[in-house]
């Protein structure tokens, strides 16, 4: 294959992987735990764009044959689908993190909690719409061609958008968190929630922000994947939920710049597979991960914790 | 007592050759030298962030020195870690407490008598009669212990559950109990009123002479130290600044400086 | 209760048992179902491939089996011999992530090795047992065994380290606890009876593949062992019946029995933080039953 074409394809999955590893970090960063609902936010956005662009459900499922009266474009139909992810988002904190952290519990119940909000999402999914795939048909685009010339190679324009809008909100994000007041209290909260708290941050609406925007990231990091490669069944977010904490340790925990590069160094890894070894690409992250961690703890970008005696 | 190979007198039990310690930017330790005789009660004082705790875990292994080492017993300890040194006999306690905090009082101490605790594999799975011998022995020496530091009486008190001033009394206990030649304590006195530390005066004398050990101890209450310590060393932003007798230490300039010049001045010419 | 279901708690009482010994010592790990998943590779192996162990026709002799067991908990326990070193320096979630990571190399691996039957797996695995109840009753015995050890632990050195790690693993190198050692005993320790119940289990599902050793299971296990209570055995192990019997027996709610089984990970948690196993609630059932059955282990905890 054309190396420009590897190329793309490698960072616009990558992309994909970095959006969802952020939604990842944001919540580590303010609560210190890992969401293993994320997984299940991310299949939930992609079902939302397929149903706001006017997809009907197929014959399983309690809903079989529900149509949304509106078939928006793809274009509206991802941030609605983001905003709902988000909200959902909202509801997997209140549910399964803020009982957990008001009490201070263990944060090893917070595995165990998100868990099970993942496992209610997905299985509410089968039940609803079924196990079947759906596809977003590239109709939803409009009038744009399948792929276009780029230097001399074809390029999927479905890819070029994946990277495109990743690379969008990864810039509007570190512009909010750097610039905003908003921002800079949730990175406040992330170094240290007492003092954000003594400076008259709220730390509970900060974590709800992270959950929101964990959920956004999430809701349409799923519906780009819905449009590149079509939904596979309610359980096709885990694959991607466990490959995105690959790349949220191998960029390093907490951190923003880290999960993007994670996300592009796992994506590009992974295009580079040859063909002949492709059953062993999904081994490539881990092995990623498992050497960077036995080499660098703390994460390609994370910044070592003081230890206090 | 060890002679030094070339007979010119006893080697130290512990030497710490110009140790230096770096945090980043921060020079927590600058070349810091001393030696521990067998037997004697050294003292660690100075002002706040002068590199006391720091000293300490390089000692007990916990912090590997940027610079220099240590010696116990003329034998270089670099590279022994944490538990290697503590089988040397170094043992330690904690400015903040570190106690297993879900374990009974009694099983804090046997904790510490792991050393002690090596019995066959099979015998111990199974129970056997010279497993339960040996484990009677651990139980008593563990009472022993909990007696000499007056927690007998809790002795199956959660460690968590205790109040402060018998945690720190329990972590000496723990401390004890892997069979030191040399008890670093950091701050024993913390938090205490002035009744509890004569009685933590009296008690350090005493595991000193029922235990024959070399104490090397920190402590911010001074005239404590001076009655308590035979020698005291005094560091100031990373380095010693005075070493010798309590009398030696109490009328030394650069002491007087750092103790009583008030923290900004003393910072000009400390770094 | 139909014996099939009954073996199938077993084992994952069993699975439970292996998340616990490391989390003892207070390491999260989750590499439980990679190891349980080479055990089964090693058994379906053998007792398909050699014919020493194949027995003749659907049947397999007993000796066989226990020689696979030994093997495959063997195998497993050598691979966390060699990764226990660097991967158990890790910490918290960086421990619990790698671990997971590696239960994904396994699986890769087995999904794509020449000899591991692909996507498909290996089938037609000869049993040991006319019947499930034979099963239940070998299962109860390694059950009974693990326990058993589970329960000396807390007398010996070693399991006295081990709680000390948990709870301070720096105050535990102070008093001389070779602590690497003694997280990588456990770490061992896990692997091999995960490699055990997935030789086991192999002969008793008939058939094994990649499916075997996933992220899911990986989870489900820590759910038995934080379902239960993570302090004590008994914990893990009730967590490991209860929860591997829980889908089964919501099976007449029909769809929303995984709704359901969620909606338990969810809230048991929540209501009970330190699992259904505590040391008060086992003092107050020994007092119940009129026996100090667990008398050694000192007074009631506070939360």
């Amino acid at each position: 294959m054309d190396l420009l074409q590897i190329l793309v394809n490698g960072l616009s999955v990558g992309a994909v992987y970095g959006l969802f590893a952020l939604g990842y970090t944001l919540v580590f960063s303010v609560l210190g735990v890992i969401n293993f609902a994320h997984g299940a936010v991310f299949t939930l956005g992609a079902y939302f764009t397929y149903l706001l662009i006017g997809g009907a459900v197929g014959a399983n499922g309690l809903l079989a044959g529900f149509q949304l009266p509106v078939a928006l474009p793809f274009w509206g139909a991802l941030p609605l689908a983001g905003l709902g992810a988000a909200l959902v988002a909202l509801l997997v904190e209140r549910v399964a993190f803020r009982p957990l952290h008001r009490r201070r519990a263990d944060p090893l119940l917070a595995l165990i909690t998100s868990l099970g909000a993942g496992v209610i999402l997905v299985n509410l999914i089968q039940l609803l719409v079924g196990a079947e795939s759906y596809a977003i048909p590239t109709g939803a685009l409009g009038g744009l061609p399948a792929s276009f010339p780029l230097l001399g190679a074809r390029v999927r324009t479905v890819q070029a958008l994946l990277l495109g809008i990743a690379v969008v909100l990864l810039a509007l994000l570190t512009l909010w968190l750097e610039g905003s007041r908003n921002g800079k209290g949730l990175q406040a909260v992330a170094e240290d929630p007492e003092t954000a708290q003594l400076l008259g941050i709220d730390s509970t609406a900060m974590v709800r922000l992270a959950f929101g925007l964990s959920g956004f990231l999430a809701g349409v990091a799923g519906g780009l994947v819905g449009l590149s490669v079509s939904i596979a069944g309610p359980y096709f977010g885990i694959g991607y939920g466990l490959k995105g904490l690959a790349v949220l340790v191998l960029g390093g925990l907490g951190s923003v710049p880290g999960a993007v590069l994670g996300g592009l160094i796992v994506g590009l890894a992974e295009a580079f597979v040859p063909a002949d070894w492709s059953g062993y690409k999904d081994a490539v992250s881990y092995g990623f991960l498992f050497l960077v961690l036995l080499l660098r703890p703390r994460g390609l970008l994370g910044r070592p914790l003081p230890t206090k005696v | 007592m060890n002679q030094s190979p070339d007979g010119t007198g006893p080697v130290p039990l512990l030497q710490v050759e110009a140790v230096s310690c770096r945090f980043g930017g921060l020079l927590a330790l600058d070349q810091v030298s001393l030696a521990l005789e067998e037997g004697e009660i050294f003292g660690l004082i100075g002002p706040n962030g002068a590199g006391k705790t720091t000293l300490f875990n390089v000692i007990s292994g916990l912090t590997p020195p940027s610079g220099g080492r240590c010696l116990w017993r003329g034998a270089p300890t670099t590279g022994l870690g944490a538990s290697g040194l503590n089988r040397l006999g170094i043992a330690r306690t904690f400015q903040n407490l570190r106690l297993f905090e879900s374990l009974s009082v009694r099983e804090n101490v046997l904790v510490g008598l792991h050393h002690a605790a090596r019995t066959p594999l099979l015998g111990a799975l199974l129970g056997n009669g010279a497993f339960r011998r040996h484990q009677r022995g651990l139980e008593a020496r563990a009472m022993e212990l909990l007696t000499l530091l007056e927690l007998e009486a809790l002795a199956e008190q959660r460690a968590g559950d205790l109040p402060y001033g018998d945690r720190r009394r329990l972590e000496i206990a723990r401390a004890l109990a892997t069979a030191p030649r040399l008890l670093l304590l950091d701050e024993p006195a913390a938090g205490m009123n002035p009744a509890e530390k004569d009685d933590l005066r009296r008690l350090i004398g005493t595991i000193r002479e029922h235990f024959t050990l070399t104490v090397l101890i920190i402590e911010h209450h001074v005239p404590l130290m001076m009655q308590l310590c035979d020698r005291l060393a005094v560091l100031n932003f990373g380095r010693r600044i005075a070493l010798g007798s309590p009398a030696e230490v109490r009328t030394d300039p650069q002491v007087i400086e750092a103790y009583l010049g008030g923290s900004g001045g003393a910072g000009g010419d400390g770094r | 209760m139909d014996a099939a279901l009954l073996e199938q708690m077993l084992l994952g009482a069993l699975l439970a048992l292996s998340v616990y010994l490391p989390l003892r010592c207070g390491q999260l790990s989750l590499a439980t179902p990679g190891f349980y998943a080479v055990g089964g590779y090693v058994a379906a192996l053998l007792s398909t491939g050699v014919p020493a162990f194949a027995g003749s026709g659907a049947t397999s002799p007993l000796p066989a089996l226990v020689a696979e067991m030994v093997l495959g908990g063997a195998l497993a326990g050598l691979i966390a011999l060699a990764i226990g070193g660097p991967v158990l320096r890790l910490r918290g979630i960086y421990l619990a992530i790698a671990t997971i990571a590696l239960v994904e190399i396994l699986r890769v691996l087995n999904l794509n090795l020449p000899f591991t039957g692909g996507a498909m797996g290996i089938f037609g695995i000869p049993q040991p047992f006319a019947h499930a109840e034979g099963y239940v009753l070998f299962t109860l015995a390694l059950l009974a065994l693990a326990c058993w050890l589970c329960q000396r632990l807390e007398a010996l050195r070693l399991g006295r380290a081990m709680a000390a790690i948990r709870d301070d693993e720096l105050a535990a190198a102070c008093v001389g606890i070779d602590t690497p050692r003694t997280k990588l005993i456990a770490f061992v320790a896990s692997a091999v009876l995960a490699g055990v119940t997935g030789a086991l289990a192999a002969h008793f599902l008939n058939s094994w593949n990649a499916r075997a050793g996933s992220f899911d299971a990986s989870i489900t296990t820590l759910a038995f062992v934080v379902f239960g209570g993570s302090r004590l055995w008994p914990g893990p192990v009730l967590g490991g019946l209860v929860l591997t019997a829980l889908p089964e027996l919501l099976r007449p709610v029909g769809d929303l029995r995984l709704i359901l089984f969620g909606a338990v990970i969810l809230l048991g948690p929540l209501f009970f933080p330190q699992g259904l196993v505590t040391a008060e609630r086992l003092h107050w059932l020994a007092a119940r039953l009129g026996r100090g059955h667990h008398r050694s282990r000192q007074a009631p905890q506070t939360p």
